[in-house]
């Protein structure tokens, strides 16, 4: 922590770093590093003037390329990227030669998305690709194994041998790249997207850098680490970026992961404040709304963002849920379409697609969408469980048993895998298996709070009364202690249970006290009543004899072990 | 010229339906059929290719129309017509620059003819191989991944060389071609498939490029098999049926076809995964589920082969399957499934041959499912039926049916289309029968047959693989028979552990018969009985009968000849009741030996004669040794025969019992058996001696000297063994 906040102590050097390397970012047409730099750069205080970093030296073959360069730039910018790298062709200078090598690869990428929308719908899978990739990398390749690659250089060939699927090569370009300039977050996202587990992130060897923290906050973050990467957002904003509307954002997609509804509303809700026109993250946003059927903020919501850009996959994600909550599921699936037909690789659409379909109870699309989204990204827990579900609606549950399963690994503490899993062994009739995942859920934090209820009803089943009761004493233990009302809560159902259980072990008082309580619900008061009669009756059998004989000690004849709360009157010690 | 015109025209259809050629091949083919025309193709494509846009779109408009050229070979109802026409209506569809991707595929097709590859590339003829100009429908496709080869120049690694070459895009036609070979290669010849390994990069290279492709996960699914790889193989059978359930899914409802039915054989699918990872529990999960949907829609077929493997799981977990089975056998039948219900039957014999029927019941059953098979040619079945019938043959002591059946499956052709140089299946059908084969000869002392037929073994199914196991089993048992007869205990111990862990019964019984040939008897004795009741629990007659065999000899060896009795002759009853007639005739002459034992060498001879027909018919080299050399002590002890010579002996017995003694010694001379040539040769000596011969007398005591020697180990009493 002291070591954090050394580092960080310097505010103004991290301003000044950023500050130029915006610039050179912005040089080479890398505008995505440069917003996410310069967003960081806006959330610190301004620097005086004469703080502010000296331009970059300007060598001669800078000179040299000037104007061609300056050229390129400008049809760059404007998305003739052929024509700029023509006009690049045989620039000799670093930051010419990239966005040489940079407009070739977006050249070859426009040309194939071009392909891509022009003959294939969302649907259907295509064989495009980047032709100018090999070129490219054969070209880099060479200059690497020279060692004339610049960081950016090196971002560039990473992401080539990405694209190309020679995963080990780029994880170790971008960590060279990393080393060579640490502040260019270009290439530590792309690493990000490569890191598959803990273990691999361990065995990189990283620079040591103020940027290295918001790499860790990140990759706990998609490691689905929450606490840690928590922990890690609340040290960088202490540590003087508590403007930061980046940070803020992926707190609340945190918080959004864990689940913790209201936290990430809170901050989403703080976000737009700040910021207003900001469209980023808020297909989560949306997301949150939905789980808490909040239809006027998310109509509010979506309609603010069409206002903004209609043509965003946020954009387009945020009506589907807006129409998925209205229960226009069409209308939902053609939205998710539409933002998949502006970003393929789109996973939350995907996934969200293929909810909507099972909605429609079209099952085998909704089964495509989902392996879909699996194929995006293989880590996507909601696709495994998607599947899972789809199976289940299937009534395979054997079958479904192998998607939950994985959905569990991916997301080893999370109650509703662990519920569906044994939701599945009791249709099996696995009721060994079945109550271990319960009381697993149970003990990781049930979400949905039906672990327990089902886990006694099991127990219930198999005519284990005494963990039965104990399960129902804890499940009415755990509704009233989270206070808020839950829509399927059957504490009747509990109370009704115990009742008869006491009764049924002579514990009138605790019996009575639950009838009494199952009076307060409809669906329970008739056998409330019931059990309250047959209690007084079993106590007037009881006490009748022994009132004549043993009147003083009939209290401690009778097999009450406890006293009721509700007998205090009557009772006289 | 009509004969070249001929030959054109059977080469169109060819053509047509197989996969794409590369142009080498293509042109090979029309030359081979009519060199003028490959000419003029040559030709053609070179002004094309060599071309301008222009010159193919002057080709498609030089065509002759299929509706309007009534005596050309185009005319719309002929199949080059029919064709034309579908490669119009696909051409006039395209876009321009669709057109043009199509134009500069067909130069990249035809200029890497010419610039042909010198380096490793040659080695993956199908990969190499590109889209053909006329595959129009797959153009739309593929053509985006066309590779510029010759940018390949650059040095590169090996390794990476060959990873960019297998980025090379496969047509559709081309991948399902290599995948059906590949698939028809695992089920026959797995060895001439790819390696495991190999084929798994060229799957998950075609599913980057397709990953809609759902028969290639299906054969990810296989090649996971046969490395055992659960998890892997897992995830791609699943991965096949999500896949399939999109494709079934056009249009159809959730009936008899599309995706419904697919579920219902991908859990069933599941439940054959399972149960062939020995997962019986999970495997009968998804069994049953898979029956539950069958039964929900009413899918008799799915229902039947659910059955069938219901049956399999339950005879696997070791439990009594019949009345399954005849169930699944009659509704089989009564669905049309000549499949399923020769696969009941077959299944059934076995269970009836382990359970005790007669022989010409399941002979009969196995002949009538025969004229079944050869109905349907179900050429699988009739392998499994013919391995069937050698093991039932071998069960019940007749080797040389067993051998004339093994001989008959080895040399039967097989029906299926042989393909791809496939010269036999490596179904378990023909491992059991060359294992068969092997033990056979192994009997007769043929040891170097059994080390060909074991190395035919090896090669046809490597290690790794799924039928190993089968000779593995095998070769163990032979190498540890024939240190057994040579007496080298200390050899065959060793292998004891190796069988055991192939089949741990065997290994016990095994380990049993070491230790009594060391005479470590009461550590044989405990293991006998305890493998005793085992397979009296789990119904393994033969087992039974072998190990009664071997405690009765235990009770020899202390002399209880007595006690002995009732467990031989139980054993026979067992053997007579089961119609295992070696283990029978064996049990005779264990009977026979304590006869004599018991000083009845009369009553021993008259039942050896009972036995000794058999033996001599059927039985091992090693049978017939010890049958003749019991009835040569049998004779020798009717005759009155007294070593020191005192009595009077039956002189024409004597020399009959010195004509049985040769010929034991021919046979056991087979098999290098020294301590029993040595009890032989004592005999010997001893008879001749009473007849006086005495060089004959001389030169059996030399060699009986000889042998002493070179055994070292004191000889036990002569008397005390069969």
């Amino acid at each position: 922590m002291a070591a954090l906040c050394s580092e960080f102590g310097d505010l103004v050097q991290i301003k000044k770093q950023l500050i130029s390397v915006i610039s050179l970012c912005k040089e080479r047409g890398l505008l995505h590093s440069a917003k996410w730099a310069s967003e960081l750069a806006f959330a610190l205080d301004p620097l005086p003037k004469n703080e502010l970093p000296p331009s970059p030296p300007f060598t001669e073959e800078d000179a040299q390329d000037l104007d061609a360069l300056t050229l390129a730039k400008s049809y760059f910018d404007l998305k003739e990227y052929d024509r700029a790298a023509y006009f690049l062709k045989g620039c000799c200078s670093q930051k010419a030669y990239f966005l040489y090598m940079y407009s070739r690869y977006l050249s070859g990428e426009k040309k194939k998305d071009d392909e891509t929308v022009d003959s294939l719908g969302p649907l259907e899978k295509g064989q495009v690709r980047n032709e100018a990739l090999r070129e490219l990398r054969v070209e880099l390749s060479k200059k690497h194994t020279a060692g004339e690659l610049d960081g950016f250089t090196l971002y560039l060939y990473g992401v080539v041998l990405r694209k190309l699927d020679l995963l080990k090569e780029a994880v170790e370009v971008f960590v060279e790249a990393i080393h060579t300039l640490p502040l260019h977050w270009g290439a530590w996202l792309e690493l990000s997207n490569l890191v598959t587990n803990i273990e691999m992130l361990k065995s990189l060897s990283l620079p040591d850098c103020w940027i290295k923290d918001f790499f860790m906050a990140h990759m706990y973050t998609e490691l689905q680490m929450i606490k840690e990467a928590l922990q890690k957002y609340q040290n960088l904003i202490e540590a003087g970026f508590s403007k930061s509307t980046y940070i803020i954002s992926q707190i609340a997609v945190a918080y959004h992961n864990i689940r913790d509804i209201d936290q990430a509303l809170a901050l989403f809700n703080e976000l737009r404040e700040q910021d207003p026109y900001r469209i980023d993250n808020m297909d989560t946003f949306s997301n949150l709304l939905y789980v808490k059927s909040m239809k006027p903020e998310l109509s509010y919501l979506a309609h603010n963002l069409v206002e903004i850009d209609k043509y965003r996959v946020e954009t387009c994600c945020v009506i589907g849920n807006y129409y998925s909550l209205r229960s226009q599921h069409e209308k939902a699936a053609l939205y998710f379409q539409r933002a998949l037909k502006l970003n393929p690789r789109c996973l939350g659409a995907w996934t969200l697609m293929g909810h909507e379909y099972m909605e429609m109870k079209n099952t085998s699309a909704a089964i495509q969408a989902y392996r879909h989204a699996i194929e995006v990204n293989k880590r996507d827990y909601r696709a495994w469980y998607g599947l899972g579900q789809t199976y289940e609606i299937l009534k395979m549950p054997f079958y479904c048993l192998y998607y939950y399963r994985k959905a569990h690994q991916l997301r080893p503490n999370d109650s509703r895998m662990l519920v569906a899993l044994g939701e599945s062994y009791e249709k099996l009739s696995q009721q060994l298996e079945a109550k271990k995942c319960y009381w697993r859920a149970y003990s990781v934090g049930d979400v949905e709070k039906m672990a327990l209820l089902k886990l006694a009803k099991l127990h219930e089943q198999l005519n284990e009364s005494d963990d039965a009761a104990q399960c129902y004493m804890l499940y009415i233990q755990d509704i009233f202690s989270c206070g808020e009302q839950l829509e399927h809560a059957e504490v009747s159902t509990a109370l009704r249970y115990l009742g008869q259980y006491y009764f049924k072990n002579k514990l009138y008082d605790e019996a009575s006290l639950c009838a009494q309580r199952c009076c307060d619900y409809n669906d329970a008061r008739e056998e409330g009543k019931a059990l309250l009669r047959q209690i007084s009756q079993v106590r007037d059998q009881i006490e009748t004899p022994s009132a004549d004989l043993f009147a003083p000690l009939s209290n401690n004849n009778t097999p009450v072990r406890r006293v009721s709360p509700l007998n205090l009157i009557s009772f006289t010690p | 010229m009509s004969l070249e015109l001929r030959r054109l025209n059977k080469l169109i259809l060819p053509l047509q339906q197989g996969p794409d050629l590369t142009l080498g091949q293509f042109l090979k083919a029309v030359e081979e059929c009519c060199p003028q025309t490959a000419y003029a193709v040559k030709l053609r494509l070179h002004e094309m290719a060599d071309g301008e846009l222009k010159d193919m779109e002057y080709f498609f408009s030089t065509l002759p129309t299929p509706f309007s050229a009534f005596d050309s070979e185009a005319y719309k109802t002929s199949v080059v017509g029919l064709f034309m026409r579908h490669m119009l209506l696909a051409y006039n569809k395209l876009s321009f620059s669709q057109v043009y991707k199509l134009y500069k595929s067909l130069q990249h097709y035809y200029h890497s003819h010419y610039a042909k590859p010198t380096d490793g590339q040659v080695s993956l003829p199908v990969l190499v191989a590109d889209d053909s100009d006329m595959d129009l429908t797959s153009t739309e496709d593929t053509v985006g991944d066309r590779i510029d080869r010759e940018e390949l120049d650059t040095p590169l690694h090996e390794s990476e060389l060959r990873l960019v070459m297998l980025r090379g895009p496969l047509s559709q036609k081309q991948a399902e071609y290599f995948l059906a070979k590949q698939a028809y290669l695992l089920k026959n010849d797995e060895n001439k498939a790819l390696k495991p390994a190999a084929l798994q990069e060229e799957l998950n290279n075609m599913l980057k490029f397709n990953p809609d492709f759902a028969e290639a996960h299906y054969l990810n699914y296989l090649n996971s098999m046969r490395v055992q790889d659960i998890f892997l193989s897992a995830h791609s059978l699943l991965h096949y049926f999500d896949r399939l359930i999109l494709s079934g899914s056009e249009g159809k409802s959730n009936g008899d076809e599309g995706y419904g039915r697919s579920l219902r054989y991908a859990a069933l699918n599941l439940a054959s995964l399972h149960c062939r990872f020995g997962h019986y529990q999970q495997a009968d999960l998804a069994l049953q589920e898979a029956i539950r949907i069958a039964q929900e829609s009413n899918d008799h077929v799915c229902l039947q082969h659910c059955l069938s493997w219901l049956y399999t799981l339950e005879q696997m977990k070791g439990s009594d399957s019949t009345v399954l089975t005849e169930d699944s056998v009659k509704m089989a039948a009564h669905f049309c499934l000549p499949y399923l219900a020769s696969l009941g039957i077959q299944s059934l014999v076995q269970q009836g041959a382990t359970q005790g029927k007669t022989a010409h019941k399941l002979m009969d059953a196995l002949k009538d499912t025969d004229i079944l098979h050869w109905k349907h040619s179900l050429s699988e079945l009739i392998e499994i039926s013919l391995a069937q019938t050698t093991s039932i043959w071998r069960m019940f002591g007749k080797s040389t049916m067993a051998l004339q059946q093994a001989q008959l499956l080895l040399n039967m052709s097989s029906l299926e289309p042989v393909n791809f140089g496939v010269q036999q299946n490596n179904t378990e059908a023909f491992a059991v029968a060359l294992c068969h084969l092997a033990e056979l000869h192994a009997e007769q002392g043929l040891y170097c047959a059994v080390s060909e037929i074991l190395q035919h073994l090896k090669e046809q199914f490597p290690p790794h693989s799924h039928h190993a196991k089968l000779w593995m089993l095998c070769d163990l048992k032979i190498q540890f028979e024939r240190h057994m007869n040579e007496g080298k205990y200390h050899l065959a111990e060793p292998l004891v552990t190796a069988i055991s862990a192939l089949n741990k019964t065997e290994g016990l019984y095994r380990k049993a018969q070491v230790l009594k040939a060391l005479n470590r008897s009461t550590e044989a004795y405990s293991i006998l009985q305890r493998l005793q009741v085992h397979c009296e629990k789990t119904k393994r007659t033969e087992v039974v009968i072998r190990v009664m065999l071997s405690t009765a000899e235990l009770h020899w060896e202390s002399s209880g000849f007595s006690t002995a009795l009732p467990l031989l002759l139980q054993a026979l009853a067992l053997a007579r009741q089961h119609h295992l007639q070696s283990l029978a005739s064996e049990t005779i002459l264990h009977l026979a030996f304590t006869q004599l034992m018991l000083g009845i060498p009369e009553r021993a001879l008259s039942v050896l004669h009972e036995a000794i027909e058999p033996v001599l018919a059927h039985g091992s080299l090693m049978d017939k040794g010890r049958a003749l050399l019991l009835t040569a002590r049998c004779q020798m002890a009717v005759a009155g025969f007294r070593p020191n010579g005192q009595a009077q002996a039956d002189l024409h017995l004597v020399v009959l019992a010195i004509d049985t003694l040769n010929e034991a010694t021919a046979y056991f001379s087979k098999l290098n058996c020294k301590e029993r040539l040595r009890d032989v040769h004592y005999l010997q000596a001893q008879l001749h001696r009473s007849l006086g011969q005495t060089s004959q007398c001389n030169k059996s005591a030399m060699l009986f000297r000889l042998l002493d020697q070179e055994l070292q180990s004191p000889a036990p009493p002569v008397s005390m063994r069969l």
